[in-house]
């Protein structure tokens, strides 16, 4: 469905990211594993077309993107939740899940409905929906970043470290939520630094340390794989 | 009394002026964080372009500010696309060194194409009426009525259409626009239209109790700019109420003062909020 083919992005002379080969399936969740500054964000907005990649290309669905702007992208049907979440956020929780369905906006019916599935996912949205998204908690506004990424019924959904600074309790609801919308038909790329919680939940992983690929397996091929036990799992 | 409900009136319509031009100049800045020097020369070729509409063309007064609204809107567009947008990426000096220069420039086009002379803009509305001891101009009264107006469709357009809401949440946060397939530049475009057409109306409603000359623009836009300042930079509500005050301070304050100091009251304003509230009326908490 999505196929990173040599991706190297750089910020102007420093190379973040370097000749990357990814690969997701439709119906997937597979989880990028890699410690701070690894540059799982980098490939992420690379990914969305908020940067542009020096070399390679970026396929979905068997279509270039990687010269497409990210408006485009997201009508092709990847969205993602980005690192700090991007709230709009002195916004509702329900203006903010409004424009989460932007480029569905001529078909009111349609929202409706992705509205309800959203409340249904994320009762506390329902509850907050006229309290503005900055005075949400953290969990909360992860629960509504993910909550208007869905509103756009994407096809492919790319999660930047959404347990990143969240209680352990939140933390493992977060990860049921997520298991739950990859049952609904949504592909699911996942960035993490949580790699036990993450690989539970992933049909494959990838590791990336300094911009490359290093390690790359199916969950349980990367439970038994000694370097990611020593570096992820605390083993 | 009397001459206390006059000024309150007079304020109103001085600050129904300000509070459209103040709008035009907080939504840009809300969407490029940079304040638009240019946007008092915008607010002038509003007023020549409704005033030839009507003295070249003989076309009446609603349908000039129409076109002249269009046509001012456009310029705004234009602006952004030649000028704004390639510097996006640039140190932000270079923006407001670039306002400034379409500024100049603008100002010499008009002074080339219109004259160096004061103009007066004849308006239907001249009549003079009075009302439980009020005295004014229809013109007077349009002012605020039309204000009102545009403000309360400006209103509808933000909060209840998803286009307008999507300029709200870019100035709210731009990446987070991106995320949700939101095009920043066909809104950055839009917004410099409205914009423009904004000042153009602005324009076009006061000259007739002003005059049309190539530097009408200058006490305006510093005006708005204290008055988005005092009201917090890109806050919507503050452009407004700013607008107001500034307008009530400066019609009681020229006559309970002194007529001399009108354009004084504004920057007096300005050193006192800045004192006792830097971050103006109505901040937002920080762009996050
Ligand atoms: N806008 C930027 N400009 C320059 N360097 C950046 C920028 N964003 C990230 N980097 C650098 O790129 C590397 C990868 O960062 P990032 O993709 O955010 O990693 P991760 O998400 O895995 O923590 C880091 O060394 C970071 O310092
Ligand atoms: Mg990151």
């Amino acid at each position: 469905m999505l196929k990173l083919k040599g991706v190297s992005v750089q910020y102007g002379a420093y190379k973040a990211v370097r000749n990357v080969d990814i690969e997701v399936g439709k119906g997937e969740i597979v989880v990028l594993l890699g410690s701070n500054g690894a540059g799982k964000s980098t490939v992420f907005k690379t990914i969305g077309g908020l940067h542009k990649c020096t070399e390679g290309e970026i396929m979905f669905e068997g279509k270039r993107i990687d010269q497409s702007s990210p408006a485009q992208i997201v009508k092709t049907g990847i969205v993602q939740c980005a690192e700090g979440r991007k709230l709009f956020p002195r916004m509702t929780v329900y203006e903010n899940l409004m424009m989460g369905a932007f480029i569905h906006r001529k078909q009111k019916k349609e929202i409706e409905n992705t509205l309800h599935e959203v409340y249904e996912l994320f009762p506390i949205l329902k509850e907050k929906r006229n309290d503005l998204a900055g005075s949400l908690s953290g969990g909360q506004q992860q629960m509504l970043a993910i909550g208007r990424a869905l509103m756009s019924k994407p096809k492919l959904m790319l999660l930047d470290e959404p347990s990143i600074g969240l209680a352990p309790i939140i933390v493992a609801q977060m990860f049921e939520v997520i298991k739950q919308i990859n049952k609904t038909e949504t592909t699911i790329l996942l960035a993490e630094q949580n790699a036990n919680a993450a690989l539970h939940i992933a049909h494959k992983g990838y590791v990336l340390e300094n911009g490359s690929i290093v390690v790359e397996g199916s969950s349980e091929e990367l439970f038994a794989d000694d370097n990611v036990r020593k570096a992820y799992l605390g083993a | 009394m009397e001459i206390f409900a006059q000024q309150i009136f007079n304020g109103l319509t001085v600050g129904s002026v300000y509070s459209l031009v103040a709008l035009g100049l907080t939504l840009v800045y809300g969407i490029l964080h940079i304040p638009n020097f240019a946007h008092g020369a915008l607010y002038m070729m509003g007023g020549y372009i409704t005033l030839t509409m009507m003295t070249k063309f003989g076309l009446y007064y609603w349908i000039a500010i129409m076109i002249s609204m269009v046509i001012v809107g456009l310029m705004g567009v234009l602006m952004e696309r030649l000028i704004f947008y390639p510097l996006r990426d640039a140190p932000p000096i270079q923006d407001k060194i670039a306002a400034i220069g379409i500024l100049l420039f603008l100002e010499a086009f008009a002074q080339f194409v219109w004259g160096a002379d004061y103009q007066t803009m004849p308006t239907p509305y001249g009549q003079v009426v009075s009302v439980m001891g009020l005295t004014f101009t229809m013109q007077r009264l349009l002012i605020i009525i039309s204000t009102v107006v545009v403000m309360i469709l400006l209103f509808l357009f933000l909060k209840k259409t998803f286009i307008g809401s999507a300029i709200i949440a870019m100035s709210q946060n731009r990446e987070g626009a991106h995320l949700v397939g939101i095009n920043t530049n066909k809104m950055a475009m839009l917004t410099f239209m409205i914009s423009g057409a904004l000042a153009a109306i602005a324009a076009s409603l006061s000259s007739p109790i002003n005059l049309v000359f190539p530097g009408m623009g200058h006490l305006v836009i510093l005006k708005a700019f204290v008055i988005i300042i005092i009201g917090g930079m890109g806050s919507i509500p503050g452009a407004i109420i700013g607008g107001y005050i500034l307008g009530f301070a400066e019609s009681l304050g020229a006559t309970y003062i002194s007529n001399d100091y009108k354009d004084i009251f504004a920057f007096i304003l300005l050193v006192l909020i800045l004192t006792f509230k830097p971050t103006g009326l109505f901040a937002k908490g920080g762009h996050s």
